[in-house]
């Protein structure tokens, strides 16, 4: 309501101003060519300072002179002239112009193109108040870390949020902060490792082995760091040695965790047989981190299935692009996934079989806007 | 709210410059006085409603709003202050809200200081400074609007061009602007006298102040960008002839032939009709430049906005305003009563040869700017015309400008003596052909062209100083009788040899760089040493070191000559992180007006790294003869006679102006 | 003199000075130009060495090699041609593999390889000179741009 006062207030002292200038002008004649006079006055003047100090010759100097006071005489004579015409008064007509015009175009065009129902959203208004908003709190973290880059339990808790949100190089660094300013834990080695492994697309690499190696050392039994260490083994193609770590971890495993199918999987991978868990062999309690360690495993394996499933979606719209499901499909994987370019491009390269205009393209349009990947759209 | 209110702001304006388009217009026809009085009012509404506009933008970017997408695509709240402020204009959208605010700005200058100005003259050049408002506001709000909102906003924005973090740029735009702009003054004087059918010396006496204006800021910001290039691209260049270039070029020429033609007119009623087409030639290169600019008809370093529908509409604009112009031109100019007559030898005739050399550059310079695109455009052949196409046309074309300049001021008007001018030259020849030869020597020989062209630039400052001498009479008066006179010459004829002085020194450095330049690109490994100018060059080795947002490889050399050591310097590779974007810092060494210049390239297979380095002889002249230009306009600005018509000298009343001449 | 002469005097000058500009102007178009060439023609048209060109395209991925010194070479393709380009100096700061480049020089009668003494990688946001961008696009091999985005 205060913006439609404001905005109602600005019209009327414009309307107003203008107004006002009209009125109060209406009767004044001002002489049309007094200005001109003028200068050729203060030529005449400059003419004569320049001959006493005798820049230009005598002679020179008259020539000019009467060139000078010919004008003057011709402008003076059309001053007296212009005075005589008497102006006639446009006030009305001009005066229904203004007050028309002025409101009627600023709220036309502005009801076009503003967005009066969006507040001023300043960042830090903003994150003084982050709501649940989770961009939020990353950016509100990130402040308070850039001041406080010495603040371990900062890192701790972004991290994880990092590499959930797949901005690995940021969740990298955030573990390592954390590992730096806080000292090792089994929760940051591993999250570590994962994340390494992410980076380098899934391959487990020296520096997460050895992550992987510190946490087990740390915390014995932790499925989730086992786990990815018989995956290194398989990598490096130490088949026998990975099966028989495989195998040892669905031992100690509950025969209901979740990773237990994959676990299977690798074994039956790596030549091995189907392993029943030792029903004796419970690892300590439901401890929070194994429930965590589950899901983050799993999160990783999804990740990477997602990940296959959709470059053989995309290579298959390649072949045929006509299938507006496929690309739909693929445009909110990507964008699940984080990856906000190939997103864009599938967007683009959809757009090409289904133009914007038509009833598919808007579809593919409307999905990209609202998984946020077309930010301009909104006041159209 | 704040956002919203900048956008109303906008729109009004767009209203208000509706307004001031046409009531003017109509009220100048029919000598209604109120309606007039709507030009000066409704232009300062305009500039205020502009600035309030801009003053929201800005705001949205310093408390880092990033509901406006503007904001969200040019800002990151981790930028430090200057640039979240200087980001504003660092884009598309924002870059065309200063250029309007600038232009509006003018506009309500002229409203102020135009008091004295014939009320129809005044009013038709505030309409059509109003036409071309509503037309920019109107492409600002329909292609290039700051003030659209995003929903949800977003919680971080997406950082500023790395090369554009810098303070030169944060400044750059704002003085190209107001040259660029400026001129706008003098193409709406020139259309307004166009309308009325008249117009006579004090009518060039009116945009003198105005074309001295827009070309002092338009000289600053060409010599700020040149030397941004220069240190900052690490290339070692400091003009390219690159079209974004050419763009703040071409109206600067034709800027300065303006400045030449509208004196012959004030002085001698002369050149009436040439001088109003050559303002209305100067816009439309400063709205062609706007044109090549924006669109993104072309691809350099300046091509941070691209988008084909705004190309499109900035087109149709350029077609409106320069075709009106030259339509309007082509059905009024002869109407125009002809002026005064002079002698081919004369100071109105070294007027003429200054126009029509500048002219003919312009054109050269606008012929290779544009033939490749118009080229591609009907044949789809791609070429390029590259500085040795400028250089041989245009540096040819300057050579018989730059030996005419000191005569100029030398000659009378109407009827001049050459040869009396050549004789108080005489020796302003021979000191500029002695600095000539013992610059020469020093420098150990070297192409002919080379001392001809130093000749020519020594020639030029002489010339200058030739013609304050002369004027204040020394040598033929007493020392102190001379000195007198010497600072009582108006200061519009320091500001002519000041100005001649600066274009003699730019010359000077742009022949000893082109010809004695030297550049050697090498591989070096730790401990190498490398020759350059005379000195040199020990590199130390490279260290890693991380700024606030990139990381950088700096290599460091130590800079002896005869086996002391008399500097050092950093050199660097960074690559700024948010956008894995690399620039090169390069490390700059001066020695009075030479560099060293000294960029690092990538590592080599054997561990050394590859290293360019420049010897840059009288390389800060060229800049430097930039600010003496520069210094030069705004000494001319404050001369009195300029003031004729400003408020700070008393409106004369209106019966003082039927008084008889005497 | 008259009025007459003067004033034909000052055309008359004026005119041969315009005249020379223009010839002056045509001699540099016709020694200046650079033409613009992708690999892919090169097959088709002839370049005799030593014929100042300019050759755009992208840097085939694996093509750079650092040789003796400050010398560079890399490949310069357009998905059907390929041509081998040798450069002695910096190359700027975003070249890179994979991405547009256009360079400028001459064929050398010897090794029938590039010489370029240019190398530019100026670009708009997508790292791809424009003479560069517009054939690709033509050619089909390059779909990326801006147009997403601002749909």
């Amino acid at each position: 309501m205060l913006l439609w006062i404001i905005l109602a207030a600005l019209t009327a002292a414009v309307a107003a101003v203008m107004l006002v200038t009209l009125a109060r002008n209406a009767r004044t004649v001002r002489p049309g060519r007094a200005g001109e006079v003028a200068v050729y006055r203060d030529q005449l003047a400059e003419l004569e300072r320049d001959r006493e100090q005798g820049l230009i010759s005598g002679e020179e100097a008259e020539h000019a002179k009467a060139e000078i006071a010919r004008r003057l005489l011709a402008a003076a004579g059309e001053a007296d002239k212009d005075l005589s015409t008497s102006p006639r008064s446009g006030m009305s007509f001009t005066a229904i112009v203004v007050t028309l015009l002025v409101p009627a175009m600023g709220l036309s065009v502005y009801l076009s193109l503003g967005r009066p129902d969006l507040p001023d959203q300043p960042l830090a208004a903003r994150l003084e108040n982050p709501g649940n908003n989770m961009a939020l709190l990353v950016a509100k973290a990130e402040r308070h870390l850039a001041q406080n880059p010495n603040d371990g339990s900062g890192w701790d808790l972004l991290a994880p949020i990092y590499f959930r949100a797949m901005r690995l190089e940021d969740a990298e660094m955030a573990y390592r902060n954390a590992i730096r300013l806080l000292g090792t834990s089994a929760q940051r080695l591993t999250g570590l490792g994962e994340t390494l492994i992410a980076r380098s697309d899934g391959i487990v690499t020296e520096d997460a082995r050895l992550a992987f190696e510190e946490s087990l050392r740390l915390q014995p039994n932790d499925p989730r760091a086992r786990f990815y260490l018989a995956l290194a083994l398989e990598q490096a193609g130490k088949r026998a040695e990975a099966r028989a770590a495989f195998e040892a971890l669905a031992k100690d495993s509950p025969p209901d965790a979740p990773w237990m199918e994959l676990l299977q999987q690798h074994i039956a991978a790596n030549g091995g047989t189907r392993v029943e868990p030792s029903l004796t062999q419970v690892p300590r309690g439901p401890a929070a981190g194994d429930v965590a360690a589950a899901e983050g495993m799993s999160d990783i394996d999804r990740q990477a299935m997602i990940r296959g499933m959709v470059e053989g979606l995309a290579s298959r719209l390649q072949e045929e692009p006509d299938d507006l499901d496929g690309w739909l499909q693929l445009i909110r994987s990507y964008s699940v996934l984080g990856d906000k370019e190939k997103a864009i491009e599938a967007l683009r390269t959809g757009l090409q079989a289904f133009p914007a205009s038509g009833n598919e393209g808007r579809q593919l349009v409307g999905l990209a806007r609202e998984v946020g990947l077309v930010v301009d759209g909104v006041t159209q | 709210m704040i956002n919203e209110i900048g956008h109303y702001a906008l729109v009004l304006a767009l209203a208000t410059s509706l307004i001031v388009s046409i009531v003017p217009l109509i009220g100048a026809r029919r000598k209604d006085a109120a309606m007039m009085a709507l030009a000066p009012m409704g232009s300062i509404v305009m500039f205020l409603l502009v600035l309030l506009s801009f003053a929201a933008l800005t705001w949205a970017y310093v408390v880092s709003d990033f509901s406006l997408r503007n904001v969200f695509g040019n800002s990151h709240s981790m930028k430090p202050m200057i640039y979240k402020i200087s980001g504003v204009w660092g884009n598309h959208e924002g870059s065309m809200m200063l250029w309007l605010l600038i232009l509006v700005l003018f506009s309500a200058m002229v409203a102020f200081f135009g008091r004295n100005l014939p009320d129809t003259l005044r009013a038709n050049v505030l309409a059509v400074q109003g036409w071309i408002t509503s037309a920019f506001t109107l492409f600002i709000l329909l292609t290039s609007n700051p003030f659209l909102r995003l929903n949800p906003a977003p919680a971080e924005g997406q950082d500023l061009n790395p090369i554009l973090q810098d303070p030169g740029l944060a400044v750059h735009p704002p003085l190209l602007y107001l040259g660029y702009v400026g001129f706008s003054v003098c193409f709406s004087f020139a259309v307004a006298a166009l309308i009325e059918g008249r117009i006579d010396a004090a009518w060039a006496r009116w945009v003198r102040p105005w074309t001295l204006a827009a070309w002092t800021f338009l000289t600053a910001g060409i010599a700020m960008g040149s030397y941004w290039a220069y240190y900052e691209l690490g290339w070692g260049g400091w003009w390219f002839w690159d079209p974004v270039e050419n763009a703040s070029f071409m109206p600067w020429l034709a800027g300065t032939a303006l400045l030449h033609s509208a004196l012959v007119m004030e002085k001698r009623e002369a050149l009436k009709i040439w001088t109003v087409l050559l303002a209305i030639m100067t816009f439309s290169l400063s709205l062609l430049g706007t044109f090549l600019v924006r669109s993104g008809v072309l691809t350099s370093v300046h091509a941070f906005a691209t988008d084909p529908t705004r190309g499109i509409f900035i087109l149709a604009l350029l077609m409106l305003f320069i075709g009106g112009a030259f339509a309007l031109f082509a059905w009024r100019a002869p109407m125009l009563k002809s002026g005064g007559l002079f002698a081919p030898i004369s100071r109105e005739g070294s007027l003429v040869l200054n126009n029509l050399i500048l002219t003919v550059a312009t054109a050269t310079v606008l012929i290779g700017t544009l033939y490749p695109l118009v080229l591609e455009t009907l044949t789809g052949e791609k070429i390029s015309v590259g500085a040795p196409f400028f250089n041989m046309t245009f540096g040819l074309l300057m050579i018989p400008l730059l030996i005419a300049v000191p005569f100029g001021p030398m000659l009378a008007w109407k009827r001049g003596d050459a040869l009396g001018a050549l004789q108080r030259l005489y020796g302003a020849a021979g000191l500029a052909l002695m600095a000539g030869l013992v610059l020469y020597y020093i420098e150990n020989g070297g192409p002919v062209m080379a001392v001809f062209g130093i000749i020519i630039a020594f020639w030029g400052m002489f010339g200058a100083l030739t013609d304050l001498w002369h004027r204040a009479n020394f040598g033929k008066l007493p020392f102190n009788v001379a000195w007198r006179r010497l600072v009582g010459l108006p200061r519009s004829a320091f500001g002519t040899a000041l100005a001649h002085f600066g274009l003699g020194v730019t010359v000077l450095g742009v022949v000893m760089v082109t010809t004695y330049e030297t550049e050697t690109v090498l591989e070096m490994k730790q401990g190498m040493a490398a020759d350059a100018g005379g000195y040199s060059l020990i590199f130390d080795g490279i260290r890693q070191a991380n700024g606030p947002n990139y990381t950088e490889e700096q290599g460091h050399f130590t800079i002896t000559k005869g086996g002391v050591v008399v500097a050092d310097t950093w050199s660097s590779k960074r690559l700024y992180t948010a956008r894995q974007m690399p620039t090169t810092e390069a490390g700059i060494v001066t020695f009075g007006f030479s560099q060293l210049y000294v960029s690092l390239g990538d590592p080599t297979t054997s561990g050394g790294m590859v290293v360019r380095i420049w010897w840059k002889p009288f390389i800060l002249c060229i800049w430097g003869g930039c600010l003496i230009m520069m210094i030069a306009g705004f000494v001319s600005l404050s001369d009195r006679r300029l003031r004729v018509g400003a408020p700070t000298r008393r409106a004369r009343p209106a019966k003082l102006a039927m008084e008889p001449a005497e | 003199m008259t009025r007459k002469q003067k004033r034909l005097t000052i055309i008359a000058g004026g005119m041969s000075f315009i005249i020379a500009a223009v010839l002056l102007v045509m001699f540099a178009f016709s020694q200046s130009v650079a033409y613009f060439f992708m690999p892919s023609d090169l097959a088709t048209t002839e370049v005799s060495p030593g014929t100042r060109i300019r050759l755009g395209g992208l840097v085939a991925e694996g093509s750079v090699k650092r040789g003796e010194g400050s010398t560079v070479t890399f490949s310069v393709t357009d998905g059907s041609g390929t041509v081998p380009v040798s450069y002695t100096g910096i190359l700027p700061d975003l070249f890179r593999e994979g991405q547009g480049v256009v360079t400028e020089g001459a064929f050398d009668a010897m090794s029938h390889s590039f010489v370029a003494d240019t190398v530019l990688a100026k670009h708009d946001e997508n790292y791809m000179p424009k003479e560069v961008a517009d054939r690709l696009k033509e050619d089909g091999v390059w779909q990326h741009g801006e147009e997403a985005t601002t749909q």
